[in-house]
């Protein structure tokens, strides 16, 4: 755990030196932010939770990032066509049969083990998609609409009351149905954003026509996700904008954008940075989910969700294995992120950083007391 | 919960409640705070005791410990409290089973906290309160007995139309009539004891007057006695019969009002007149008092005060000092009264 | 009491929101992509094109937009929208299959709530020990396991253990009792109409004839999917239960109540309704969230209710049925919300304002 805290505190101390150096003096006067960094960093090389998620959330980036250069085996041959020994193979460790994946075939023949780190990169993009752009998009209108207030505030209010009236899968099924086929005709349109979807989801030009499919879960998971953020965000801008220091910097002249900005927006990150981590791991569950009905892109392209489908119908004394590690596959991106915003909400909280690190001096000092008396 | 050791005390005449070395401590991950260091104090039947002192000086502590209110991670380490109850008896509170306890709780000994907002239970009426602690120590009381008395304890603390009012929730009355409704919850099965913490401090200064003499009242009617926690030394002057002045978890002056408001002797108690009006003498200055409250995880050695007192010497800063006697019924905890 | 004038207003905001739902429907409606006709009638085959050109007239393909528009809304709420590839009214098969996911949602709840209330209770009174940490684990588990993989797991185990593996089809009382059920709106006044109601849920429509057979069968067939359903949402749940319990047992008026000596049964009166009041909402929306979840669930335990149905129009492109089915969720979950906060209103006094 010293390990990590000293890691920390280094980027943190690299990052203070290059302020000092393009803005003199900046040290001085963000003294207090950062020690309240390195008290972050403190309690979250403390916090187990906090940093398993983080070694989980690392690895799943990772292999998300490198996953395609690793697999051994590309995921469009269908070797049980070559060698129909292959087809459903189960498992089996060396030495009783050598030459054959470890962790068994789908029914094309394909090795699973290689299929895991394209699927790695598939799930992790459209989690990382849907967020990056589902939470920026609802915390601007959920910005505009708590400031603003008046007509702009009811037409959004009601657009998410009428969105959030869906059960969330619901109604990304209603829109992952009906997108494809728009898609299509934008994909058509735009080259330059069907190589950029091909290359981001690692897949062969031969694939091109299950984008629409893929880009139709993002935006239908994008769709579902904004109202929640939006109507948060708004509830905070509405509480914050009564008080007096907002009075007194509008008194000020301030413009409403500065406001929102210097002023609103930072009070809510901490929050915000919490539940996009969630959000992280909800989205990958959710377009998982939404493959598994058939929403998704289908074959040859190694969607985690999709396989554990086409597997559910030889299930389970053939493909039980397909499942088992698919599965974990999937807990584990998710279960990094989640463990990941668990310790960051106990730590961007100021209570509780602060008792989790008078909880780990204390233990510091009853470990010394020990060793000295033992 | 165990007790270190405890002393064999009786209880005289005209005492209702004689409390001995009583010892408080919180075992926190910080450290173990010694937030009640051998206190002991004494009341007197019909006496209305003031409990004074700074915020985190352990009255609150003090007097919830009286009645084991104290939990996890606070433990009562040591000490006797002595309470004559209704029927005579003399019993050790802090070594009482269970039980028995929690027949003395509401019923011969009540409480009265801080914030009437949150003392009272939200989803239920003002007098759904009254008759929960009527029946809970009145277990013949039938439903409509209780409800009618209940109406007639809200017409005694002075709330306006109580038919009325004994069907409201809490969040249907002002901050007073709370405070009322919770008096005459607490006055309801006219208990000998009323523990009242800093009753008035979040009302507003109107109200606070209105309350007080509605303490008073009650205190009279029913020949309570009443220990009185505040800060206010205003509010001591006005309804107290006798002031104990708290510091750090330790009772440092005793007497009756009159002397502690013209004779203080205690250099605390001092400053603490000089830093307030006092309405029986003619201040030319208010002073403050400098320094900041000791820190109970480690106190300062020997006498608690010591750090900020201007008359500190040597002996202060090694031994504790111990109560002396100044002249009859007045009790000084300071090395400045004691001659070795 | 404050309690019709809440109601009064809570319906004032119910109703734009249902007319807000079928607006969205509306527009999904009208996005619909031309010429899924292909898909309905079989693939890709070669067909008589006579039939094709039938079908697409039925249901107006041909015809401008705001024709098709108009006739799939008012034929999705006359009830006269027909699936066009089970040849039969919408209504009619999601009337026969709502009740069976009912059910499913049901085991569902009762799992959820038998696991989470006592883990929440034991986790906040053993504050900060092993079993809170589990608990806490347990809620991250339950929020990261993907619903279908949990499914495959648990018949997995129950494959291994027992040999035994899909059950198929629901288990549902005689005829005879469903006619007798059929009566009651006529023969019981008042009540009739809510026990017909009540009565068409196979399980207690069973119940009411005294075939208990038929609900030990519907225990068997649902106990695994329920049970899922209850570990997936469990510790969440759990971890609300606990913390809104460590916050009510520290606020002064459980301390007040103390001091005023009540019994411990009755304290403990006091804390729970207190934590009830955010706990009925969160259960509100996971009840809500249930009904989603048994698209995937029926899928995997082959169970014949809303969500496969769900699923299997997702398979053949039959938009008529998949916003027919959209819609009826929403509509459910409007109306949980809306009997949520009823019940949060009847609890908490404070909100009738």
């Amino acid at each position: 755990m010293d390990v990590i805290y000293r890691a920390l505190c280094f980027i943190i101390d690299l990052f203070t030196s290059f302020m000092e150096r393009i803005r003199p003096g900046w040290i001085e006067r963000n003294k207090s932010k950062i020690d309240e960094w390195k008290l972050m960093a403190y309690a979250y090389s403390k916090s187990p939770i906090a940093v398993t998620g983080g070694i989980l959330a690392t690895i799943t980036v990772i292999l998300a990032l490198f996953g395609p250069l690793i697999a051994w085996e590309p995921y469009w041959q269908y070797k049980v066509v070559v060698n129909p020994d292959l087809w459903l193979k189960p498992p089996c460790l060396p030495p009783s049969c050598s030459g054959y994946p470890l962790l068994g075939t789908d029914e094309w023949g394909r090795d699973i083990f290689s299929l895991i780190f394209y699927g790695y990169r598939i799930s992790f993009i459209i989690s990382v998609m849907v967020v990056v752009l589902g939470v920026p998009l609802g915390v601007i209108l959920g910005l505009i609409a708590g400031y603003k207030g008046g007509y702009v505030d009811e037409v959004i209010m009601r657009l998410t009351d009428i969105f959030m009236a869906f059960p969330g899968l619901v109604l990304a099924i209603a829109f992952a149905t009906i997108l494809p086929q728009r898609i299509r005709g934008l994909l058509d349109a735009s080259p330059q954003l069907k190589d950029f979807l091909l290359w981001i989801f690692a897949l062969r030009p031969q694939e091109y026509g299950q984008l629409a499919a893929l880009l139709s879960i993002f935006l239908a998971l994008v769709l579902v996700w904004w109202p929640t953020y939006a109507r948060v965000v708004r509830g905070t801008v509405l509480s914050v904008r009564e008080q007096t220091f907002i009075e007194a910097a509008r008194s000020l002249g301030l413009s409403t954008w500065r406001i929102l900005i210097k002023h609103i927006l930072p009070n809510i990150l901490s929050p915000i940075i919490v539940f996009a981590t969630f959000d992280l791991a909800t989205a990958v569950l959710l377009a998982a989910s939404l493959s598994f009905l058939g929403l998704g892109p289908q074959d040859p392209v190694p969607e985690l969700g999709f396989m554990i489908s086409k597997a559910g119908r030889f299930f389970p004394e053939r493909s039980w294995w397909i499942v088992v590690s698919l599965g974990i596959v999937l807990l584990l991106i998710a279960f990094g992120w989640n463990l990941l915003g668990d310790g960051l909400r106990d730590i961007l909280d100021p209570r509780t950083r602060r008792a989790i690190e008078v909880r780990a001096r204390a233990k510091a000092r009853a470990k010394a007391a020990k060793v000295k008396g033992g | 919960m165990t007790l270190v050791k405890t002393v064999e005390e009786t209880l005289e005449e005209g005492l209702v409640l004689k409390v001995r070395g009583l010892d408080v401590r919180f075992y926190t991950y910080a450290g173990v705070v010694k937030a009640v260091s051998g206190v002991s104090f004494e009341v007197r039947e019909k006496e209305f005791v003031a409990l004074v002192g700074e915020t985190g000086c352990g009255k609150t502590v003090t007097t919830r410990a009286l009645t084991r209110l104290i939990d996890p991670p606070g433990r009562i380490v040591a000490g006797s409290v002595l309470f004559r109850r209704k029927n005579g008896t003399v019993v050790d509170l802090l070594k009482v089973p269970d039980e028995v306890l929690r027949e003395i709780r509401g019923n011969e000994i009540a409480y009265i906290f801080q914030d009437p907002s949150s003392a009272l239970d939200p989803l239920y009426t003002a007098g759904y309160h009254i008759v929960e602690t009527l029946i809970a120590h009145n277990k013949k009381v039938k439903r409509s007995e209780a409800v009618r008395e209940a109406i007639r304890l809200l017409k005694e603390v002075l709330i306006p139309h109580p038919e009325v009012r004994v069907k409201n929730y809490p969040h249907e009355l002002s901050g007073g009539m709370r405070q009322r409704v919770v008096i005459a919850t607490a006055v309801a099965n006219k208990p000998k004891l009323l523990i009242a913490d800093e009753p008035t401090t979040n009302l507003d200064v109107t109200v606070q007057a209105q309350i007080l003499d509605l303490l008073k009242e009650v205190q009279s009617r029913y020949s309570m006695s009443v220990i009185l926690i505040t800060h206010n030394l205003g509010v001591v002057a006005d309804v107290a019969d006798r002031v104990y002045v708290m510091y750090a978890g330790k009772i440092v002056e005793s007497a009756d009002v009159f002397t502690i408001f013209e004779k203080p002797m205690h250099p605390y108690t001092r400053m603490l007149l000089r830093a307030v009006p006092n309405p029986l003498k003619k201040i030319e200055k208010l002073e403050s008092i400098p320094g900041t409250v000791p820190n109970l995880i480690n106190p300062p050695p020997g006498c608690r005060f010591h750090p900020r007192c201007p008359y500190a010497k040597n002996e202060c800063m090694r031994e504790e000092p111990p109560t002396i006697e100044v002249e009859r019924g007045h009790y000084v905890s300071c090395w400045l009264y004691h001659r070795r | 009491m404050g309690m019709t004038k809440f109601l009064i207003r809570r319906l004032m905001t119910f109703i734009p929101t249902i007319i807000g739902v079928m607006l969205i429907t509306y527009i999904i409606a009208y996005v619909i992509p031309t010429d899924p006709v292909r898909a309905w009638v079989g693939g890709e085959k070669l067909l008589n094109p006579e039939a094709l050109e039938k079908v697409r007239h039925k249901y107006k393909f041909d015809a401008p937009w705001y024709e098709q528009f108009s006739f799939l809304v008012i034929s999705l709420f006359t009830g006269q929208l027909e699936d066009p590839v089970r040849h039969k009214l919408v209504v009619q098969e999601l009337s026969y299959r709502f009740p069976i996911t009912v059910e499913v949602a049901i085991f569902g709840f009762i799992f959820l709530v038998l696991i989470s209330i006592p883990l929440g209770i034991i986790s906040a009174l053993k504050k900060d020990t092993p079993i809170d940490f589990f608990v806490r684990l347990f809620a991250l588990f339950g929020s990261s396991m993907p619903s279908f993989v949990l499914y495959y797991f648990l018949i997995l185990a129950l494959f291994v253990y027992t040999r035994t593996t899909y059950l198929a089809g629901v288990p549902l009382p005689s005829t005879a009792c469903m006619n007798m059920i059929a009566s009651y709106p006529e023969s019981i006044p008042v009540l009739g109409h809510i026990a017909f109601y009540i009565g068409q849920v196979p399980m207690f429509g069973a119940m009411m004839c005294g075939e208990w057979d038929v609900v030990v069968e519907t225990a068997k067939r649902f106990y695994l999917p329920g049970l899922a359903l209850g570990l997936l949402g469990g510790g969440f749940i759990a971890r609300l239960v606990r913390n809104s319990l460590l916050d009510v047992l520290s606020s002064d008026y459980i301390l007040f109540a103390k001091a005023r000596g009540l019994p411990k049964t009755w304290i403990w009166r006091h804390a729970l309704k207190n934590v009830l009041v955010p706990l009925v909402t969160v259960l509100g929306i996971q009840f809500g969230g249930l009904l989603a979840g048994a698209i995937i669930a029926e899928t995997v335990f082959n169970i014949p209710g809303m969500g496969r149905y769900m699923y299997d129009s997702i398979a053949r492109l039959n938009f008529p049925a998949i916003i027919s089915g959209a819609f009826l969720f929403a509509l459910i979950y409007v109306t949980i919300n809306f009997i949520v906060d009823i019940i949060y209103a009847l609890i908490d006094p404070r909100i009738r304002y």
